[in-house]
């Protein structure tokens, strides 16, 4: 018999279904039919019209799927998992976009609707191109549709739906409760939803994620217009439609990115605004790829090198995004990232996505239908094993070994190559070394960010022996032991791994900035040397003596980090000295030649903002109360203090008072503010007030206290605080005059117990001691435990609670110590094991309010947000000086 | 020779000293008797609090020192020194990752990485 359940808000679900398969459908629709025409001469017209309703229709689905999921997020359909999973009650509004791409479901469906817009677009515009291009993007469009389709063929779980009811997810099915008809008003689960995680209740988390995946999106149109034309064979013609997109794309991209930062920065508690974590490297490394794509574009465009080149890029810059993705949301990263995606079964999916992508971009550039046969025949031979067989990691290890094989073969063999040479003191020499500087920089990180997966595929029987052979031989001939933590298939990151991406992307950022510096004053296929060099002397001048004033205050401490510094930051400078004057002498100043300059003179700012931050943060709350016996010289961490309401404390120039805790009101009811006043000394010795912090926590019973930061803009320098611990107990500042709860120690001879205020130590236990204080007869079986108790002051007290047995209860006589508000209840002797246990408990009012907190100091920061602004305009710029020309 | 030839070469020379330094500065997922066996160096170690046993934090002494037992993913218990603040939602965790060697009979931990189940997990609904 069917239930008809009763407060069921189950049309919102027929509707999002109903938009997910008519996505999904117009999406395969508009492939097919853009293939086909892509297939015939450029008049045929008849299947494109098809294509463009096929598309369009899509479009309409799927802002169809993401306002049904709006609707229902914002009327709080809790019975809905997603909505229960990513909203609740409590939740302001202004949240409900967080809400929406909390869950993978929702930011694949803000990708996708990244793809619709851009593909609209391009139908109108892209002309010759939108049969072959529309062809890349329906197909990119049926994977991610279909990562929405949550339905089962036989035991493979394809997509996710975001349009299931709680009721209806597999470990539901066919409880009891599930056969309830008013399940929704009998169960309190159904109230109320889990809730957004507190971390993303952040303005920037509204705007960052939109602004990533926009960039991520664009990504696919160079992509698109580079198999379009290998599969066209117009080698060459692609790039110019191509490129505009692709420095809209960097500049998107890149401020996703610095978004990302920034919200680190602002609302997490691990100390700047980068830390090369895998999910932050995962969008940087397509993004330094991008770049390169975008300026081997640029010579291409004007010599007709490098064509090899700015394929590899274009395509592996969306493969990345693929893989990034994969990293994220697979859960692989599980040990090694702080943003911990967990695995929603998807990951063989998005494996199998990726995988194609590769497949079909390097049957494309193979070039020769022999090898194209046989690589096919290949990798599907491959794939058909790996499904049969189950040994996933061997086959696509495999596959990508062979991937990388036919790709050389292809450029080897069939790729048309360019014989004459480029000029020394050539723009496009200096430009395409660059962009492979930027490739290689960008390897470095993502190589370092996988070893997850390296170690995946060393664990895989085979490729263990021969990595474990090629160790053993390292160390028979060269005594060589540095590969045994990779050969073991468990490497994990060096501690210090923030300081080994820093010392590598130093050496690789130096040698850009280098280039960007003089490449703008070299010419197109050759330049005088002589006038070239006349050009660089100014701003080499300039930049030296700035280099020796700011490089001066650097920290200098004699390692290569300092010496990769200084020459980074002389050369980031001479980037930005030599822009402005190309700018000044070339462009003569002129808005409309500006672009290039003026975005390279803010990405030589962001390197400069980025070094001195960096380099010059310091720690100011250090700790000068760690117990010394404890403190280790290796572990120098102790950046946390810990400050008492009251105490002052100096920390850098200031003096730091911590005030005390007040509640936030209204929206902000949950929040819990602790006022950090930071003062001056006067000379008088009198305190003065410079300005008050107010790093907070968020209460969440649910998801866990988040603890948020606040920082102190000016215009030099950041001071920031973040709170590392803080007593959350309620019942601190309201002066109860009571004890609290006892809690149980057990305790042998000498054993300590640590009070908030005291510690104490078992000295002895007794059976002979002044009875009669205690009114005890000598019959009465009866020990007292004698503890020295000693204050902060270093005080002694004597603690002697007794332990009696009468009538065969055990009858506790407490101690109770009115000087340290402590109260000692002797109740239990283990003979077997000499231990005693005692309930000790505090007055509440020993509960000192205090906080342990971090303070650091950011000096220059504000250069680096410059340098994005100033990035970002000179995009901007570039962008509509190429599109006017157009 | 190319010039182009001679940038390959010397690129392909970078990328394999990268390649090489990144696989040579690393530590390694262990256990405490692998990290026993090698003091000097440091080891990222997988296991669980061992809830029983509680943690020792007393900001009042030394904000800067963390005290818990952990059992590894061999069931070997060691006392971990965490050289840092207590992390947020310790008691949460479901799997720790402790950084540091070992120090005598402890371990000496410079960070931790905690996993709590809450942040992502559903409480299922009960009657």
């Amino acid at each position: 018999m069917e239930i008809h359940y009763s407060g069921e808000h189950s049309w919102a679900g027929l509707i999002g279904n109903f938009f997910i398969i008519l996505s999904f459908t117009g999406a395969i629709l508009s492939a097919v039919s853009y293939f086909i025409t892509a297939n015939k001469p450029l008049e045929d017209n008849s299947w494109k019209r098809l294509g463009r309703t096929a598309f369009r229709v899509h479009s309409l689905a799927v802002l169809g799927i993401m306002a049904t999921l709006f609707v229902m997020l914002y009327n709080h359909y809790f019975e809905y998992q997603y909505i229960w999973e990513h909203s609740n009650l409590e939740m302001p509004m202004k949240y409900i976009f967080s809400c929406f791409w909390e869950g993978q479901e929702g930011s694949f469906l803000l990708w996708t609707f990244w793809h619709v817009v851009l593909g609209n677009i391009l139908i109108r515009y892209s002309k010759e191109w939108e049969a072959p291009v529309m062809t890349v993007f329906s197909f990119v469009q049926i994977f991610l549709a279909s990562m929405l389709l949550g339905i089962y063929v036989g035991s493979l779980h394809i997509g996710s739906n975001p349009f299931l009811l709680v009721r209806q997810l597999p470990e539901n099915l066919g409880l009891p409760w599930t056969k309830l008809a008013d399940y929704l008003t009998k169960i309190p689960y159904f109230q109320d939803g889990r809730g957004l995680n507190p971390l993303l209740q952040n303005y920037w988390m509204t705007i960052h994620p939109p602004t990533l995946f926009l960039g991520f999106a664009s990504t696919l149109v160079p992509f698109a217009y580079a198999i379009a034309g290998l599969w066209k064979k117009k080698l060459n013609e692609w790039q110019s439609p191509a490129l505009p997109w692709t420095f809209f794309g960097i500049m998107i991209l890149g401020t996703g990115i610095l978004m990302g930062g920034a919200w680190a920065y602002e609302a997490l508690t691990f100390g700047g605004f980068w830390a090369w974590d895998p999910v932050e490297n995962a969008s940087l490394v397509p993004w330094l790829c991008f770049v390169g794509a975008g300026h081997v574009m640029l010579v291409n465009k004007n010599r007709k090198i490098s064509l090899f080149t700015t394929f590899f890029l274009t395509i592996i810059t969306f493969l990345l995004v693929l893989y990034s993705t994969f990293l994220t949301r697979s859960g692989i990263l599980g040990n090694t990232s702080v943003h911990a995606f967990t695995d929603l079964g998807m990951s063989g999916q998005l494996l199998l996505y990726m995988l194609f992508f590769v497949w079909m971009s390097v049957t494309l550039l193979a070039m020769n239908k022999r090898l194209k046969i046989v690589y096919t025949l290949l990798s599907f031979s491959l794939l058909l094993l790996g499904i049969l067989t189950g040994i996933k990691t061997a086959f696509v290890f495999t596959f990508s070994v062979l991937s990388l094989l036919v790709l050389i073969l292809g450029y080897q063999n069939h790729f048309p190559k360019e014989e004459k040479e480029e000029d020394l003191w050539s723009r496009e020499f200096w430009m395409f070394i660059g962009s492979l500087v930027l490739t290689i920089a960008s390897f470095q990180i993502i190589l370092y960010t996988s070893f997850p997966v390296l170690n995946k595929i060393i664990q895989v029987d085979f490729i263990h022996s021969i990595i474990q052979g090629i160790h053993n031989k390292m160390v028979q001939w060269f005594n060589f032991k540095g590969l045994a933590n990779f050969a073991s298939g468990k490497l994990a990151t060096e501690k210090n791994a923030i300081a080994f991406y820093n010392k590598w992307q130093a050496l690789f950022a130096l040698v850009v900035a280098f280039f960007v510096g003089f490449g703008q004053f070299l010419k197109y296929k050759n330049t005088p040397f002589k006038a070239f060099a006349r050009n660089l002397i100014i701003p080499l001048l300039v930049s030296g003596l700035l280099t020796g004033i700011i490089g001066y205050g650097l920290p200098n401490n004699n390692s290569l980090q300092y010496v990769l510094n200084e020459i980074l930051l002389f050369c980031s400078l001479f980037a930005v000295c030599s822009n402005i004057e190309y700018w000044r002498k070339v462009g003569k100043g002129k808005v409309s030649k500006s672009g290039s300059s003026i975005a390279h003179i803010g990405f030589g700012l962001i390197l400069i903002g980025a070094l001195l931050s960096n380099s010059k943060k310091e720690v100011i709350s250090q700790n000068i109360r760690g117990d010394l016996r404890t403190l280790d010289k290796d572990l120098s961490n102790a950046t946390n203090i810990l400050l008492t309401k009251g105490d002052t404390l100096p920390m850098g120039d200031y003096f730091v008072t911590y005030l005390g805790r007040h509640n936030g009101v209204g929206e902000n009811k949950l929040y819990l503010y602790f006022d950090v006043e930071y003062l001056k000394k006067l000379k008088d010795g009198h305190y003065e007030h410079a300005f008050t912090l107010s790093p907070l926590v968020q209460r969440n019973d649910r998801m866990g206290n988040v603890f948020e930061p606040s920082t102190k803009h000016f215009l030099f320098r950041d001071i920031y605080t973040h709170l590392a611990t803080a007593d959350l107990d309620p019942s601190i500042g309201t002066g109860a005059d009571e004890y609290s709860t006892p809690v149980e120690k057990t305790v042998g001879k000498q054993d300590t117990i640590f009070t908030s205020n005291s510690f104490l130590v078992l000295d002895s236990l007794t059976t002979h001691f002044d009875r009669k204080k205690y009114h005890l007869s000598d019959s009465i079986l009866a020990v007292q435990a004698n503890f020295s108790a000693i204050d902060d002051h270093g005080r002694h007290h004597l603690a002697q609670p007794v332990f009696t047995i009468r009538n065969n209860q055990s009858k506790p006589i407490e101690d109770t110590l009115n000087d340290l508000g402590l109260r000692l209840n002797f109740v239990k002797v283990d003979p077997a094991s000499k231990k005693i246990s005692v309930y000790v408990s505090e007055h509440k009012s020993n509960k000192k309010d205090f906080i342990v907190m971090e303070a650091l100091l950011f000096p220059w920061i504000n250069v680096l947000w410059i340098g994005c602004l100033v990035m970002i305009t000179g995009t901007v710029l570039a962008l509509r000086e190429r599109l006017r020309k157009k | 020779m190319k010039r182009s030839h001679i940038i390959g070469i010397i690129l392909i020379a970078l990328a394999i000293g990268m390649i090489m330094s990144s696989l040579v500065s690393t530590s390694k997922y262990a256990t405490f008797s692998e990290s026993a066996k090698s003091p000097e160096s440091d080891f990222h170690i997988v296991g669980k609090w061992d809830k029983e046993k509680g943690t020792i934090y007393d900001p009042q002494k030394d904000p800067n020192l963390f005290v818990f037992f952990m059992t590894d993913q061999e069931g070997t218990e060691r006392k971990v020194c965490l050289h840092n603040s207590k992390p947020q939602d310790f008691e949460k965790s479901e799997q720790v990752v402790v950084i540091g060697k070992m120090k005598g009979a402890d371990f000496s931990a410079s960070e931790t990485l905690v996993k709590c189940p809450s942040k992502y997990n559903n409480n299922k609904p009960v009657q």
